[in-house]
């Protein structure tokens, strides 16, 4: 006769309808949570920024948004327009150099926090 | 306390951002104040929680552009602003977090509101550490600027009976007064192309031309010394009284050899050093110049200008703020070189062989700020270390004429070598110097506002007309000046002794180095004052004028 036993060890099945905010936070979120709270993202942020008005990046996404909104009329054009037109082509364009430089950062980062 | 500028026009605010305004008035906006955290950079973010990260309430997203709404300060992103609005009624002005900016949910667009950005601006500066902020609070000085509007307009009212008396009936009175040719005196070019920029600058010109400078009572004169003024005054004469044979300025040469010792020579001079050298020897010989204040030498009211420069530290924001004179501006090249990033594998321009240079370019890179090096780390007043800085030019004051000088000429003084930059830089006829002001400049540092704060500068015109620029060609040890001078709607080149009138595209095309911009209405008072006969239709427009009466 097998007897089918109950293992009480057994974890209790999750509740797939519980709210998004109970569940574990990936491992994105953590790092950014990480890079968040130790002001390194702050950090990052303006060094981007630096670089990016360094090489000519911001002046060429100027022109670009000045070409749109010459093409579109000035009134016919919102910020929310203009950040979907040059988001596709700014992600491009970023220079090799600027984005090996933060992501040298991030790593370095995290090889420091490593727990 | 704070002036607006009348010159940036305030967009109108939506609907949605009135209504809001009437329902809430500045009560928003306020409690927002305590919120507000600004960077040495001058960043200002709202941070509501220290170390929450802020999330949409509805997505729980936190990547994209987060907005807190000003009625119950629920966080929504882009995607979801709309749905929040459409929750609660009236709910429709939000905050961009990262930026502090105004965001209208029904419009979808970013919206200003001068109350707003004042009330950001403020905390800013509370925030800044405590003396000398880089910003000047203070109401600005009307008196000063009242006597210097009056100061400019006596130059320019003591009108033109005199100008037309003067004229001679030799003149040719199809070209305007004032054209004439001078004789190189060997190797004088240098000189004649400044002074043919000297005697069309609008105030000065009128400064001699209307017995402002009383050469009969002059003391130097009168014991028999030399006068740099009265040699000008005499110059100035002889140019205008209608005579249009070539004059030869040799009194003024060797009145100015005298002044300029370490300049007196046959070789050939750079015009640029001549024109500081002339001006300050106007200075000289002048009015007794005042221990306080400014000087009322016409060489200063005509010319001189303030500039504004800023250090920053860039750990704590404290900023120090002084303010130099300037009599004309040395300007870089723009060349579109990236100083640092290799931009070899990718690269923004196709070519960089194909960056044209420009006057705003230039003027751009005079304003940008500037990292000062690791070997010029400042002294921090409120650190009480050195740390490294970022270094910022803004115009303060503008001059009625404003020369801008090219920096053409490279010293080597390592390697005792110099050599000429040819590179073509194009240049405006009309130039507006509104974003080089500090007052542009410094409210540009706190990111997209509308509200300006420094005592602005209400009365004078930014705007600008160009009446003459010094060309040169050739090499830097044998090259040759030519000004190109504009005068009622018609360019002249003014070669020595040989003057034609030539097509405006000659003068685009040229390979400027002094250019010589006046204040826009003091431009057109001057061309209506120069009186003149249209050219007749069959005239050549290439007729020299020179040795023929």
């Amino acid at each position: 006769m097998s007897a089918k036993r109950s293992s009480i060890n057994r974890p209790p099945t999750p509740d797939v309808d519980r709210d998004r905010e109970n569940q574990e936070p990936t491992l994105q979120e953590i790092i950014n949570i990480k890079m968040i709270e130790s002001g390194e993202k702050e950090r990052l942020k303006e060094l981007l920024r630096e670089r990016l008005i360094e090489c000519g990046w911001r002046d060429e996404m100027k022109s670009l948004c000045r070409a749109y909104t010459r093409k579109k009329g000035r009134n016919n054009v919102t910020v929310d327009d203009l950040v979907h037109v040059i988001t596709p082509k700014g992600r491009a364009s970023v220079p090799d150099p600027v984005k090996a430089e933060l992501l040298q950062r991030i790593r370095s980062f995290l090889a420091s926090t490593a727990t | 306390m704070m002036s607006r500028n009348s010159m940036y026009t305030n967009p109108k605010p939506c609907k949605h951002l009135a209504d809001y305004k009437l329902r809430h008035g500045l009560s928003g906006y306020n409690l927002l104040q305590e919120q507000i955290r600004t960077t040495p950079s001058g960043k200002s973010s709202v941070k509501n929680h220290q170390t929450e990260i802020p999330r949409c309430c509805f997505c729980n997203g936190y990547q994209k552009r987060l907005y807190l709404c000003l009625i119950c300060s629920s966080i929504s992103c882009s995607s979801h602003t709309l749905l929040h609005s459409q929750c609660e009624n009236g709910h429709d002005i939000a905050v961009d977090i990262e930026r502090s900016e105004l965001y209208c949910v029904l419009c979808c667009d970013q919206v200003y509101d001068p109350d707003f950005d004042k009330i950001v601006m403020l905390k800013h500066l509370m925030d800044l550490p405590r003396s000398g902020n880089g910003v000047d609070v203070s109401a600005g000085r009307r008196s000063s600027k009242r006597r210097r509007l009056c100061s400019a307009l006596e130059l320019d009212l003591k009108k033109t009976k005199q100008l037309v008396s003067m004229r001679d009936l030799r003149a040719k009175s199809c070209y305007p007064l004032g054209l004439r040719g001078l004789n190189n005196l060997g190797s004088t070019c240098f000189m004649n192309s400044v002074l043919q920029a000297l005697l069309h600058a609008p105030p000065f010109r009128n400064y001699f031309l209307t017995g402002q400078r009383n050469h009969e009572v002059c003391r130097k004169r009168s014991s028999d010394r030399l006068c740099l003024l009265c040699d000008i005054y005499v110059f100035f004469s002889a140019v205008f009284s209608g005579d249009r044979t070539p004059y030869s300025p040799a009194q003024l040469l060797y009145s100015w050899w005298q002044h300029s010792a370490n300049l007196a020579s046959y070789e050939q001079q750079d015009a640029h050093e001549f024109f500081i050298s002339v001006l300050d020897g106007i200075h000289e010989n002048g009015v007794k110049a005042r221990n306080t204040g400014e000087c009322h030498c016409v060489a200063h009211r005509v010319f001189s200008g303030q500039l504004r420069s800023d250090v920053t530290c860039m750990s704590c924001g404290y900023t120090s703020t002084t303010y130099d004179p300037f009599m004309d501006i040395s300007l870089n090249l723009d060349t579109g070189n990236c100083p640092s990033t290799d931009l070899a594998n990718k690269s923004l321009k196709p070519s960089d062989n194909t960056y044209v240079s420009t006057l705003l370019g230039c003027l751009d890179l005079f304003t940008k700020p500037e990292k000062l090096g690791s070997d010029q780390k400042f002294f921090c007043e409120n650190c009480q270390e050195r740390q490294d800085s970022v270094k910022q030019m803004s115009i303060k004051r503008l001059p009625l004429v404003l020369c801008l000088h090219i920096k053409r000429f490279e010293h080597f003084p390592v390697r005792r070598m110099s050599r000429k930059i040819d590179r073509y830089m194009q240049f405006p006829f009309c130039l507006d110097m509104n974003p080089y002001l500090s007052s542009s400049v410094v409210r540009n540092r706190f990111g997209n506002r509308m509200f300006a704060f420094e005592g602005d500068e209400l009365d004078t015109s930014t705007e600008f007309e160009i009446f003459a620029v010094v060309t040169h060609s050739g090499t830097l040890d044998s090259g040759h000046y030519v000004t190109y001078l504009h005068l009622k709607d018609q360019w002249y080149k003014c070669d020595d002794a040989w003057i034609t009138a030539v097509e405006e595209e000659v003068v685009r095309a040229s390979q400027c180095y002094m250019l010589f911009y006046a204040q826009k209405m003091l431009y057109y008072k001057a061309n209506e004052d120069l009186v003149c006969q249209p050219v007749s239709p069959r005239a050549d427009p290439f007729l020299p004028i020179a040795g023929c009466c």
